[in-house]
C-alpha cells in the first residue's frame, strides 16, 4: 500500500472515527475534541488533494481534481459547523455533522454514481433519525425523508432511461435540484440544526451532478441552468422580505447548478466553497451575506467571473439572463442599511470562514493556470 | 412484455386513487412480472424485497387507527398521473426504447401520490410504489446497482415511515374488561375497539374510588402489553403540531 492510498483511505475514515470519538467524549470536552478531529480531517483532505492516488492504484475510484477539491470544501464546512456549535448533551446530534460529512465524501468518490446516491439516502436516513427523536419532530422528519426520497427516485428513473435522451436528462435534473435543496423546489429548511445534515448533503449532490452529466446529455445541462436561473430570479423578485432571505440561503447552490449545467466545473467548485462556508443558516450574518452576494474578495466572486466567461461561449442569452439575475438579486438582497461595518468578523468561526473563502478565491484560479484542474 | 407488466401501472393508478389498500396487489403483480421472465438470483431477490415492501407496511398499519386527515386534493390526481404516463410513453417512443416502460410508469404514479396527497399514509404508499417501480425497471434493465439502491431506499422508507406511524398515530387497543373474561370463555370473540371510543352498553360500569380498586384490577393491568406501551409514550397528538 502506497502513501497516497493510505492517505485517501484515512481521509474517508477520519470523519467516521471523529464521530465515534465525539460521541464517546464527555459533554464538557466534546466541542474541543470535535474541533480537533475536524481540523485534522481538513489537513487530511488537503493532503489527499495535493498527493492524489492516481493511475492503476485508483482504478475505478474517482480521482478528478475538482471532486477532490470539493471534498476539501466539505471538510472545511464540517470544521466551521463544529466551531459554531455549542456543547450539546445529545450524543447523536453531536456526531451527526461528522457522520453526514463522511458519508457525503464517500458518496462523491464511489466508482458508480448510483452507489453514491444510495450512500446519500443512508446519510439522510441517519440524519432524519437523529432529528426526529425529540417529541414533536416526527412530521418534520417525514417531510425531509419524503423530499429527499423523491429526488433520489427521480435521478434513478432518469438513469434507467436511455443515455442522453431528453426525458432522462430532465428527470435527473429535477432529482438533483431536489437533492441539492434549491429553493423553492427542494428541502424545507426549518432549523439551524438542519445545517448539520444538509450542508454536506447538498454539497455531495452538487458534486454528484458533475458525474451524472455524461448520462444526462444536453437536456440535463439545460434543465440545470434553467432551474438555477429560476431560483436566482425568484431570489431577485422576492427582495428583502422573509421569503427573500430564505431564498438567499441557497443562492450559491443555484449559481453552482448553473455552473454545472454550463460545464464550468471550477466555478461550481468555488460556489460550493461559498455554500459550505457561508450558505444555509449562516447567510444571515453580514460577512456571510457579503460573500454570498459575490462581493470581492471571496470564492463566489471569482466563481462568478469564471462562470460568466464560460457561459458567454455557451449561450449569450443565458449569460445576459444570469448577469441580470445576479445583479438584481444582489441589489435587492443587500439590507436597507448596508451590510454593516464589520468586514472582519469577531468570532473564530467567522474568521476561519472568511480566511478560507479569500484564500480559495486566490488559489483556485492560480491552480487553474498552473494546470491543476 | 407480460400481462403483469401492463397491469402494474393500472394498479399504481389505483394506489394514487384509493391509497394503501392496493399496495399488496401491486406488489404481487410486480413480483410476478419480475419472475415471469426468468428465475435469476437478481429477480428472485428483487421480487422478495418487493413483496416485503408491499405487504409489510399494510400489515403493520392494521395495528393502528385510520389516518383521518381530510384530503383537499381533488379527484383529478389519478388522471394527472395517467397524463404523465402517456407523456413518458411518447418520450420513450421518440428515444427509441423498445420495451413498454412499466416500472417507470409505476414510479410516476408513486411520485404523483407523494406530491399531491396530504395524508401521510397515502404519501408512504406513494413512496413504496416508487420503490417497487424502480425495482421493476432495474430488473428489466438488469442493473444490479439500481436494484440494490432501491432496496436500500425501500428499507429506509419502510422503517422511518413505520417509526412515524408509531409515534403519531394511536394504536388499536384490545380492550379486555374483567367482566368480559367470562364472556370470552363462553365463546364470544373479543371486540376490537378503538381507543377513545364511547363505551358499549354491555361494558361494566366502573365504580369510583376504593370500591373500584377492590372490585377490579387497575385499568393499566387490564389491557394487553400494547396498551401498556402506549402509556409510556408521550401523548401521541403532541406530534401533530407543525414544526
Amino acid at each position: 500500500m502506497t502513501v497516497p492510498v493510505f492517505l485517501a483511505a484515512l481521509a474517508f475514515a477520519w470523519p467516521l472515527l471523529g464521530a465515534v470519538v465525539v460521541m464517546t467524549a464527555p459533554t464538557m470536552r466534546s466541542r474541543e475534541v470535535a474541533v480537533w478531529m475536524a481540523g485534522i480531517g481538513c489537513v487530511l483532505a488537503l493532503a489527499v488533494f495535493l498527493f492524489p492516488a492516481t493511475g492503476a492504484v485508483a482504478a475505478g475510484w474517482d480521482d478528478d481534481p475538482v471532486q477532490r477539491a470539493g471534498r476539501v470544501m466539505l471538510a472545511f464546512g464540517l470544521l466551521l459547523t463544529v466551531l459554531e456549535s455549542r456543547d450539546m448533551a445529545d450524543r447523536f446530534l453531536r456526531g451527526l455533522p461528522h457522520v453526514s460529512t463522511a458519508l457525503a465524501g464517500l458518496a462523491c468518490v464511489t466508482p458508480d454514481p448510483v452507489v453514491g446516491l444510495g450512500i446519500l439516502e443512508a446519510s439522510l436516513a441517519y440524519g432524519v433519525f437523529v432529528f426526529g427523536r425529540p417529541a414533536g419532530q416526527a412530521r418534520a422528519g417525514w417531510a425531509l425523508v419524503r423530499t429527499g426520497s423523491v429526488g433520489l427516485f427521480l435521478v434513478l428513473a432518469g438513469l434507467l432511461l436511455p443515455s442522453a435522451s431528453p426525458s432522462a436528462g430532465l428527470m435527473m435534473a429535477c432529482g438533483i435540484v431536489m437533492l441539492a435543496g434549491l429553493t423553492p423546489f427542494g428541502q424545507p429548511w426549518r432549523e439551524e440544526n438542519d445545517t448539520f445534515l444538509f450542508l454536506p448533503f447538498a454539497g455531495a449532490a452538487l458534486l454528484l451532478s458533475m458525474r451524472l452529466r455524461p448520462h444526462g446529455g444536453e437536456a440535463f445541462d439545460t434543465a440545470l441552468v434553467a432551474a438555477g436561473l429560476a431560483s436566482v430570479w425568484l431570489t431577485a423578485c422576492a427582495g428583502r422580505s422573509d421569503g427573500g432571505l430564505r431564498l438567499f440561503r441557497t443562492f450559491p447552490s443555484a449559481l453552482a447548478l448553473i455552473a454545472v449545467g454550463a460545464r464550468a466545473d471550477v466555478a461550481a467548485l468555488l460556489f460550493l466553497c461559498g455554500w459550505c462556508l457561508a450558505g444555509g443558516s449562516r447567510s444571515g450574518r453580514s460577512w456571510a451575506a457579503r460573500a454570498l452576494a459575490c462581493f470581492p474578495p471571496g470564492a463566489p466572486f471569482v466563481g462568478c467571473l469564471l462562470l460568466l466567461s464560460v457561459m458567454s461561449d455557451w449561450s449569450w442569452m443565458f449569460t445576459v439572463l444570469t448577469v441580470a439575475g445576479i445583479l438584481c438579486a444582489v441589489v435587492r438582497a443587500v439590507p436597507a442599511g448596508g451590510f454593516g461595518q464589520d468586514i472582519w468578523p469577531r468570532d473564530v468561526a467567522g474568521r476561519v470562514a472568511c480566511s478560507v473563502l479569500v484564500v480559495t478565491g486566490f488559489l483556485v484560479p492560480l491552480a487553474m493556470m498552473l494546470g491543476a484542474f | 412484455m407480460t400481462l403483469a407488466a401492463i397491469l402494474a401501472p393500472l394498479l399504481a393508478l389505483c394506489v394514487v386513487a384509493r391509497g394503501m389498500g392496493f399496495l399488496p396487489v401491486l406488489g404481487a403483480v410486480i413480483a410476478a412480472a419480475m419472475l415471469v421472465d426468468g428465475l435469476a438470483p437478481l429477480q428472485e431477490t428483487a421480487a422478495a424485497f418487493v413483496l416485503l415492501f408491499s405487504i409489510g407496511p399494510v400489515w403493520f398499519l392494521t395495528y393502528y387507527q385510520q389516518d383521518r386527515v381530510q384530503e383537499r386534493s381533488g379527484p383529478a390526481v389519478p388522471f394527472f398521473a395517467l397524463g404523465l404516463m402517456v407523456v413518458l410513453l411518447l418520450a420513450s417512443a421518440r428515444s427509441g426504447v423498445p420495451l413498454f416502460p412499466a416500472g417507470l410508469c409505476v414510479v410516476l404514479a408513486g411520485l404523483v401520490a407523494v406530491t399531491y396527497r396530504q395524508a401521510m399514509i397515502w404519501q408512504w404508499a406513494g413512496l413504496l410504489t416508487c420503490v417497487n417501480g424502480i425495482m421493476l425497471a432495474g430488473v428489466i434493465e438488469k442493473q444490479v446497482m439500481v436494484v440494490g439502491v432501491a432496496a436500500l431506499a425501500g428499507c429506509v422508507i419502510s422503517v422511518l415511515g413505520g417509526l412515524y406511524v408509531h409515534r403519531v398515530m394511536p394504536r388499536v387497543a384490545v380492550v379486555r374488561a374483567s367482566g368480559r373474561k367470562d364472556a370470552d370463555r363462553k365463546g364470544h370473540p373479543v371486540e376490537k375497539r378503538f381507543r377513545g371510543d364511547a363505551p358499549l352498553p354491555s361494558d361494566p360500569v366502573p365504580a369510583f374510588g376504593a370500591e373500584r380498586g377492590a372490585q377490579e384490577p387497575p385499568p393499566r393491568s387490564l389491557p394487553s402489553g400494547e396498551t401498556t406501551e402506549d402509556a409510556d409514550k408521550p401523548a401521541p397528538k403532541a406530534e401533530d403540531d407543525p414544526a
